[in-house]
Parts: C-alpha cells; sequence; structure tokens
C-alpha cells in the first residue's frame, strides 16, 4: 500500500474577491502515489503547481476537491489533523530565513516541537536529541549556533537548521519544495546530503519539489514532470531521463544548462502562463511543436507506457 | 583593436558603518575581440562589482582605490561622469537582473526605447528609429507590439529580452550580462542563452557573462575567470577550466554541481564561509577552506602561473595536479 | 536581536528623539508629581491670580492654587487617560483583528461587519451620552475611548495576520503541530504588533485630547485635576490672568504632540521606505 495516495486532486485559487466564478487552476485533477521511503521528484517550471500540490499534501491549504489518503487514512476535507499525524507530516521551505520566526532563538524553535510532541522526557534531554542532530548537520559547537537568532546565520546554516527540524520529528512523509534554489552553488550539496542523510536512515517518503534537473535527477528515485496543474509524465529517474515521452519533457530536457551534454533543442513557443476557466483538450497543445488537432480537442490522461512510466499525451499513446 | 577590455590592477572598495570592504582585489583581466568571457563565483565574490566599475555605475559609496579600466580605448578610471554619460550606453552596455526596476512604470516600452537612443543621437529621424527599436525586437525573438506595452504587461522572460534589446539599440561593441537569465524559468533561459549566442555572432560582440550557474557558462562562453573574495583565481579557455580545473576552489565550485556526483557519489560542497573583505588578507583568499593550504598559502599571495593553456593563483598547483 | 535595530531607527527620526523627550519630560512629572510640584495641587493660598513668580512658576489661579502644581499633577490624569485607553484600545484591537484575520471564514467576514460599523461610531459624541447616563468619572471616560477607539487597531492587526499567516514559519509552525492558539500567540501578535503600537501612540495623543476636550465642556470627573479643567476653570480669567489659561494649554498641546511625534518614529522604524501604513484587508 502506497503511504500517501492521491487523487483527481484539485486546487482551484479564485482570481479575485469579486470575480468569484473564476479560477487558476494551480492543481488540476493530479493522481499520485508517493511510496514508503522513495524520494519522489516533482520537476516544472515556475507556476505550474508544484508548491501548492506541496502545500494541500502537507495538509496545510485544502483542496478544493479530490481524495488525499496518507497511510490508508482519508485526510481530504480537514486541516485538522491530531498531533501524531501532524508529526509524520513535515515540509521545508525555500527561504530558509522566511522559516524561522525571527524573534525566536534556534535553540527556542528546535525544542518547541519537541516537546510538542513529546519527544524527550525534559528539556535536558531533548537538548541531547538536538546537539545529536546539530552535530549530524556539521553545526559545532552545538550551543553556539543554538544560541543565535534565524539572521545571525548563513543561509546554508539556517537551512541545514530547518532540515532538522523537521527531521528530528522522525515524519513519514516530508515535502521539500525548492529547499536549496535560495542558496548558493557551493552551499546546496551540505544541504542536500545532510536531507539525504537523515531522509534515508528514517526511510522517510519525500516529495522534492524542484525546477532544476539535475538537482532532481540527483536526489529522486522516482520523477513527476507537471505542466499548468497537471502531471504530463511520471516513472523511474532512470526511465524519465533516458527515455523522456513526453513533448514538454522532452523540451524541458533540452534547454536544461549543462555542464557536458549538448542536447538539441526543440523549438517552442510562448511561455508557462496559467489555466484560467475551461479549457478543451491538453494545456500544452498550444505550444507543442508535435501536436495535431484532436490533442485541442481531448484531454490526454496517464498511460503506462513501460513499466511505472507513465505520460499523457496522445502522440504517445498512438505509437504504443 | 584586438584588446576590447584591459584591466590592470583594479581595487573596488566600499565604505559601509566605517568599515572597508575589498569587494574586488588587485584583479587583472583581458577580454579580447570577439570573446564572451564568464565571471563564475558565488555570491559576494565581487563580480557584479567589477562589472559596475567598468560601466562607471559605482554606487555612492563605492570607488577605485587603485588600477586602471580600459575598455575600447577609453580610460575608463580617468572620464568625468559627463563622458561616462556619452559614451555608456552607446559604445558599451549593461543587462541587469532585476530588470524590473530599471524602466519606468508609466512609459510604454516604445518611448523608453526611443529616448535611450535619442540621448545618444539627438538629430536621429523618426523612421530610423523606428526601425531601429524594430530590428532589435527581431533580434530578440519579440513582436513588434511590445513597443506599446507597459512594463508590468510583459512576463519577467520579455522584460529581459526588452533589457537586452534596449541594451543593443545602440549598437555597442561590448556588453555585459549580470545575472542577466538567473530569474527565468528553464526554457526561456535557454532561449535567450541561445539568442545571446547568436548575437555574439551576427553582431562580433565582445562581452562578459557574469552569473554563478557555471551550466549558463558553459553554454554560452569560450572562456571563464574564476572570482572567489575579490580575486580572480582561475582564468583560461572554457574547456579547461570545465573539464580540467586546477585551481582547488575551480575544482570544488564545479564539483559541487550535481552533474558531476554521477554513478551514485555524492554531492560535493565548499565547507566554510566567504572570508571577511573588511579584513585585509594577506595570503590566498581561498587558504581557509582549501583541503591543500599550507603555511605559504597563509602568508603570501599566489600569483598567477600559466599552466597548461590557463592562468591559475595557487602555491600548490602542482601537488594539486596529482 | 531586531528590536536593537528597531530602536536605533526610531532614534535616528528627529521627531522620534523629540516625542520621546518630550514625552520622557511628562513621565517624570508623573511619576515624580510630589517632590517637584513646589506644593499641593489642591492647595489655595492667598495669592490670588498672581503673576508668574519664583514661588508660584505659572502663577496662580482664582482660588490661589499654584497653576505649575496643579499641571504637574495633572500630568498624571492625562497620561493614565491616555496609557488605559489606548493600551484597552490596543489590546482589543489585536485580540479581535488576529482572530479575524487567523481564522477566516465566517468569523472574520461577521467582525469585519462589527469593526466596519463601529469605525463609524462618533466616538466623543457616545462619551457625551455616557457621561450624561452614568455621570462623570474618570474610569468610564478611559473605559469608553478604549472600548470605540479599537477597530482601527483591528483593522491593522488583521492586515497582519493576513499577510503572517502565508509566512513559511507560521506555516512551518503548523506542520510542526503547534495549535492554532499558540500559533496566535507567540508568532502572530508578536511579529505582527508594531504597527498597533505605532498607531496607539497616536491614540494617547487622541485620548489625552478628548478628556481635556470633556474637562474643558465641564463634563470631567469633578474629583481629579486635568489640564482641561484648569482651562475650563480659566475661561473667567483669562482676559486679566493669561498664565492661568496659557500654561495649561501649552502641556495639552506638548502632549498631543509628543504622542504624535512618537508614532512619527515608530512608523519610520517599522517602515523603512518611509510607506504608507497598509490599512485595508
Ligand atoms: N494563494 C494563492 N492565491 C492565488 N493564486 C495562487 C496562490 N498560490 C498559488 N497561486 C497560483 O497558482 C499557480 C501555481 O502556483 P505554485 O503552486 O506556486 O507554482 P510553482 O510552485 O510550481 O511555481 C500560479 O498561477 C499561482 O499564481
Ligand atoms: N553598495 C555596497 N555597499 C557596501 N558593500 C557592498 C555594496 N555592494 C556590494 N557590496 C559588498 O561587496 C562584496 C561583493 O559584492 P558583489 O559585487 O555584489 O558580489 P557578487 O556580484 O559576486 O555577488 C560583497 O561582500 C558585498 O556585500
Ligand atoms: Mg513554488
Ligand atoms: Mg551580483
Amino acid at each position: 500500500m502506497s503511504l500517501v495516495k492521491v487523487e483527481k486532486l484539485r486546487k482551484y485559487f479564485p482570481l479575485s474577491k469579486f470575480r468569484r466564478g473564476r479560477f487558476v487552476k494551480a492543481v488540476d485533477g493530479v493522481d499520485l502515489n508517493v511510496e514508503k521511503g522513495e524520494i519522489l521528484g516533482i520537476l516544472g517550471e515556475s507556476g505550474c503547481g508544484k508548491s501548492t500540490l506541496g502545500l494541500v499534501m502537507s495538509r496545510l491549504e485544502l483542496e478544493t476537491s479530490g481524495r488525499i489518503l496518507f497511510d490508508g487514512k482519508d485526510l481530504s476535507g480537514t486541516l485538522r489533523l491530531n498531533t501524531e499525524t501532524r508529526r509524520r507530516i513535515q515540509i521545508i521551505f525555500q527561504n530558509p530565513y522566511d522559516s524561522f520566526d525571527p524573534r525566536l532563538s534556534v535553540k527556542t524553535s528546535l525544542l518547541t516541537p519537541l516537546k510538542i510532541h513529546k519527544i524527550g522526557k525534559n528539556d535536558e534531554e531533548r537538548l541531547k536529541i538536538v546537539a545529536e542532530y546539530m552535530e549530524k548537520a556539521g553545526l559545532i559547537p552545538y550551543d553556539d549556533f543554538l544560541r543565535r537568532y534565524p539572521h545571525e546565520l548563513s543561509g546554508g546554516q539556517l537551512q541545514r537548521i530547518s532540515v532538522l527540524r523537521a527531521m528530528m520529528l522522525k515524519p513519514d512523509f516530508l515535502v521539500a519544495d525548492e529547499c536549496v534554489s535560495m542558496l548558493d552553488v557551493s552551499v546546496r550539496a551540505e544541504v542536500i546530503n545532510l536531507l539525504l542523510d537523515l531522509v534515508e536512515s528514517n526511510s522517510t517518503a519525500t516529495m522534492f519539489i524542484t525546477h532544476d534537473i539535475s538537482l532532481g535527477k540527483y536526489v529522486s528515485n522516482r520523477m513527476a514532470v507537471m505542466y499548468l496543474g497537471k502531471i504530463v509524465e511520471i516513472g523511474k529517474t532512470e526511465d524519465i531521463m533516458n527515455n523522456p515521452l513526453h513533448p514538454y519533457t522532452r523540451i524541458l530536457m533540452s534547454y536544461s544548462p549543462s555542464l557536458f551534454k549538448r542536447i538539441e533543442r526543440i523549438p517552442v513557443e510562448g511561455e508557462v502562463g496559467s489555466v484560467v476557466g475551461e479549457r478543451k483538450g491538453c494545456y500544452f497543445a498550444g505550444r507543442c511543436p508535435f501536436s495535431t488537432k484532436a490533442c485541442f480537442e481531448i484531454q490526454p490522461s496517464l498511460v503506462e507506457v513501460e513499466d511505472g512510466h507513465h505520460v499523457a499525451c496522445l502522440e504517445v499513446e498512438k505509437q504504443l | 583593436m584586438d584588446e576590447v577590455l584591459v584591466i590592470e590592477n583594479l581595487t573596488v572598495v566600499y565604505t559601509k558603518n566605517g568599515k572597508r570592504i575589498k569587494a574586488v582585489d588587485r584583479v587583472d583581466l583581458k577580454v579580447n575581440q570577439g570573446d564572451m568571457i564568464g565571471i563564475v563565483g558565488e555570491s559576494g565574490s565581487g563580480k557584479s562589482t567589477l562589472a559596475h566599475a567598468v560601466m562607471g555605475l559605482l554606487p555612492s559609496n563605492g570607488f577605485i582605490a587603485e588600477g586602471k579600466i580600459r575598455l575600447l580605448g577609453y580610460e575608463i578610471t580617468r572620464l568625468n561622469d559627463d563622458e561616462m554619460r556619452k559614451i555608456r550606453w552607446k559604445e558599451f552596455s549593461m543587462v541587469f537582473q532585476k530588470s524590473m526596476n530599471a524602466l519606468s512604470p508609466v512609459h510604454k516600452i516604445g518611448e523608453q526605447m526611443k529616448e535611450a537612443v535619442i540621448v545618444h543621437e539627438p538629430e536621429i529621424g523618426e523612421t530610423e528609429v523606428e526601425s531601429r527599436m524594430k530590428k532589435v525586437l527581431d533580434m530578440v525573438n519579440l513582436p513588434h507590439r511590445v513597443l506599446k506595452s507597459y512594463p508590468h504587461e510583459l512576463s519577467g522572460g520579455m522584460m529581459q529580452r526588452v533589457m537586452i534589446a534596449l541594451a543593443l539599440i545602440n549598437n555597442p561593441k561590448f556588453v555585459i550580462f549580470d545575472e542577466a537569465t538567473t530569474a527565468l524559468d528553464v526554457v526561456t533561459q535557454g532561449q535567450i542563452l541561445d539568442e545571446i549566442k547568436n548575437l555574439v555572432e551576427r553582431l562580433s560582440l565582445t562581452g562578459m557573462v557574469i552569473t554563478h550557474d557555471i551550466g549558463v557558462v558553459a553554454e554560452i562562453c569560450n572562456k571563464i575567470a574564476v572570482m572567489y573574495a575579490g580575486r580572480i583565481v582561475e582564468e583560461g579557455p572554457k574547456e579547461k577550466i570545465l573539464y580540467d580545473p586546477l585551481h582547488p576552489y575551480t575544482k570544488a565550485l564545479i564539483s559541487s554541481h550535481p552533474e558531476l556526483a554521477e554513478g551514485g557519489g555524492r554531492m560535493r560542497g565548499i565547507p566554510g564561509n566567504l572570508p571577511d573583505l573588511s579584513k585585509e588578507i594577506k595570503g590566498c583568499v581561498f587558504a581557509e577552506r582549501c583541503p591543500h593550504a599550507e603555511k605559504i598559502c597563509f602568508d603570501d599571495r599566489p600569483g598567477f602561473v600559466k599552466i597548461s593553456g590557463r592562468k591559475v593563483a595557487c602555491f600548490k598547483i602542482k601537488e594539486v595536479e596529482e | 536581536m531586531k528590536l536593537k535595530e528597531f530602536w536605533k531607527r526610531y532614534f535616528e527620526h528627529p521627531y522620534g528623539v523629540a516625542g520621546f523627550v518630550i514625552f520622557a519630560v511628562l513621565l517624570f512629572m508623573a511619576i515624580f508629581a510630589p517632590l517637584i510640584s513646589m506644593g499641593k495641587p489642591n492647595e489655595m493660598s492667598g495669592d490670588i491670580l498672581s503673576p508668574p513668580s519664583l514661588k508660584y512658576p505659572f502663577g496662580t489661579d482664582h482660588l490661589g492654587r499654584s497653576v505649575y502644581s496643579r499641571i504637574v499633577y495633572g500630568t498624571r490624569v492625562s497620561l493614565s487617560v491616555g496609557f488605559v485607553a489606548a493600551g484597552l484600545s490596543a489590546l482589543i484591537g489585536i485580540f479581535i483583528g488576529a482572530f479575524s484575520g487567523y481564522f477566516g471564514g465566517m468569523v472574520d467576514e461577521v467582525m469585519s461587519k462589527i469593526i466596519d460599523s463601529f469605525l463609524m461610531i462618533p466616538v466623543f459624541f457616545l462619551i457625551l451620552i455616557i457621561v450624561a447616563i452614568f455621570g462623570s468619572n474618570l474610569f468610564y471616560i478611559m473605559l469608553v475611548i478604549g472600548l470605540t477607539t479599537w477597530p482601527r487597531n483591528a483593522r491593522i492587526m488583521r492586515a497582519q495576520t493576513l499577510s503572517l499567516k502565508e509566512r513559511a514559519f507560521v506555516k512551518v509552525a503548523k506542520s510542526l503541530g503547534e495549535g492554532d492558539l499558540r500559533i496566535l500567540m507567540t508568532h502572530i501578535i508578536p511579529n505582527g504588533m508594531y504597527p498597533v503600537v505605532a498607531n496607539s501612540a497616536l491614540q494617547m495623543g487622541g485620548a489625552i485630547l478628548a478628556e481635556a476636550a470633556l474637562s474643558f465642556l465641564g463634563l470631567g470627573d469633578p474629583n481629579i485635576t486635568s489640564w482641561g479643567k484648569m482651562i475650563n476653570e480659566a475661561r473667567t480669567y483669562m482676559a486679566f490672568a493669561w498664565w492661568t489659561i496659557v500654561f495649561p494649554g501649552i502641556f495639552i498641546i506638548l502632549a498631543v504632540v509628543a504622542f504624535s511625534f512618537i508614532a512619527d518614529g515608530l512608523q519610520y522604524a517599522l517602515y523603512p521606505k518611509l510607506k504608507e501604513v497598509e490599512e485595508s484587508g
């Protein structure tokens, strides 16, 4: 059984307070399973709904419709989770400086969640747990860091602390939303490697949201590519990287800057935009260099093309 | 004229809260006609400061403490503000990352582009301006209708293209791109990089690309200078720097790229932080974080050595190479 | 910490400094009134309506009371009216605004309607009615001012809450298992209340002025020495004893100006780019 199972998940945002009929479809019918212990990369350009999907799945934002099953329990329709379920689902955001209450010391920020979840009998014990994690994260001497306030730390240090803050609770499901995109290349590795170490040793299923293909490839076992609120392709990382099938995935890869590979660029028009109101057919058809008339009429759904590799494209389907 | 830009022994200092921050520290650099040189390094290493010094656009608390900049035959460091204004944007220009702030929100793009031409060529005819604007828009794949748009009506990618068009409208011979595609999405960034590559060839532009992303440099540059804490530590042809880096910092920077962690290996970072630029650094700027550092590295500043087709500033280069 | 930076910015602002200095003097007067008042405020002497002198720095009134001593003691009244009324207003505003913005939905709709209707109440008129019904009592006056001026604070706090709610650290707190009440008390309110504090400084001036106006109209608390009451009593004599009215007048103005300067300084420290406070939600 999958740890997290998402069915026909939708999240629409009203365009404005006054025009209630019109919506931005940030997440538009996503079906997705996250297996225990796996790292699932979510790839896509900005505005395609990655963050919204992450917020909805970590139960910080209510869905418009659809179902979310977590470890067999139906969590749809409510953000009121019991403390234990809250502990089991954690999230890490992009901006470390925004992820900490600026008024609280690192120590307070780290001890509070342990206290809430009754981990450790007293503050002394909790401090020991914190110290252990701080040392794993290379933040030594730990008490020097604990005394400080968020703005007194570098972005890389603070992001490592936000990783360990989430992982101290030993969650079963973690959403990491662009967790290194604000950081300098030279400090990304420290954060990513810490995340991988902790996630692997705790077999935490992780949804790794990123716009960086090479990073997604490095981190994840499986990858999903999103375009305008939908998953257009999903599969094992090797399959996606070696045999990308959806035109959008192929285009994305052809434009991804690389130190080595020179992939022939696939010409494409326009920019991502967003979907407002009803739209027929494949959302990518308008920009797709391979689209046919049918693409503008029929909305493709994910079809399995090889073991665990699903693609939502009529043209790919035809060739099966 | 083969050498378009010559920077000699350039030091730029900022004063802030009574401190002197040496953002560029005795930098030497030459850019030849037709070169597109990438300046790479983590943020805070002085890349933008170097670019601003070349453009004569340092903020009021920054000044050139020593050194010379010769660009297209002009001694930039000797020119006064008026003389600079006459040639800036005409002979050489720059594209910034935050382009939104560079344009007035209440005027149409077309008006602002026209203004940019007229400042330098007051006599120019209406039709000539019109055709020139259209020509540069074509170069960056923008439809002519953007001339009638206001900045806020355009997407990030389109705005960045407008900025490139603006930078090119007076046919400059030298252009600096400072993180010009950093905030953009993969596809848009790739497209703009392609456009820049084409322009460089078509207009035989010379330029400088400033970025923290070595992927970008790999795409469009033929030379690379690696900058760290205000100094250039390694400089040479792209292939040499990317595929056979010699300076420990270059090595570390390149191996922190996820693409290099193939085959189940872990990505490697660079432990530690940039040194405090308000303190005098006697030795090598990277010594604190360098796995090869010895006493001499902390005591003396390494000069450039020419070695296998590039210049490196490192005492331990022989050991590092092995 | 950030607080240090905040005050550093505050004292960069000339108005902020001026406001603080005046306020410090007034506070000193209020606290140490018995030591510096050179006599009791209600002590009558034979020197009726005598002009300023060494013995009576601000002269005496029609009952021979020292204007200076009365002003010094009046500081206590004015400052407590300011503090209690604005404090009450801030407290109510902060809680209602934070709850309304945080929980949203129906709670927010209803609260916003209440806030909007309260904003239309003519406060001074309401005070007049209360005084007419319940009689004049300083405590009532402070209470009424506090209970009627909170909606502005609530609006400011609501806007703050709406933007804080979107901040990652609030979302993280929720994900870490912190309850709504804890999030409100430890994250939203402490991080969002500064603009309310700035507004409260302004409201303190307003409350002081309201009390003075009430007393001037003869509707003040009869058991208390206040600046407004001094002006009211001096009306008859001001033609030949200017000091009876000018000094209390000066102090009312000083206090109001001080608080508005402080509000300016706080605004400046809060919004580095001198932006206007975003009030609407
Ligand atoms: N709170 C919100 N209110 C209104 N629209 C939103 C909100 N959050 C996201 N959106 C819109 O939903 C779409 C998807 O956004 P997001 O999930 O942030 O994408 P990504 O993380 O992939 O960049 C965008 O068009 C965005 O403007
Ligand atoms: N206007 C300024 N005033 C003071 N210090 C500055 C200013 N601009 C940049 N610096 C400092 O100079 C150093 C180099 O900055 P910069 O040239 O922007 O680096 P980069 O472009 O490589 O990120 C940094 O330490 C930065 O903090
Ligand atoms: Mg996002
Ligand atoms: Mg820069």
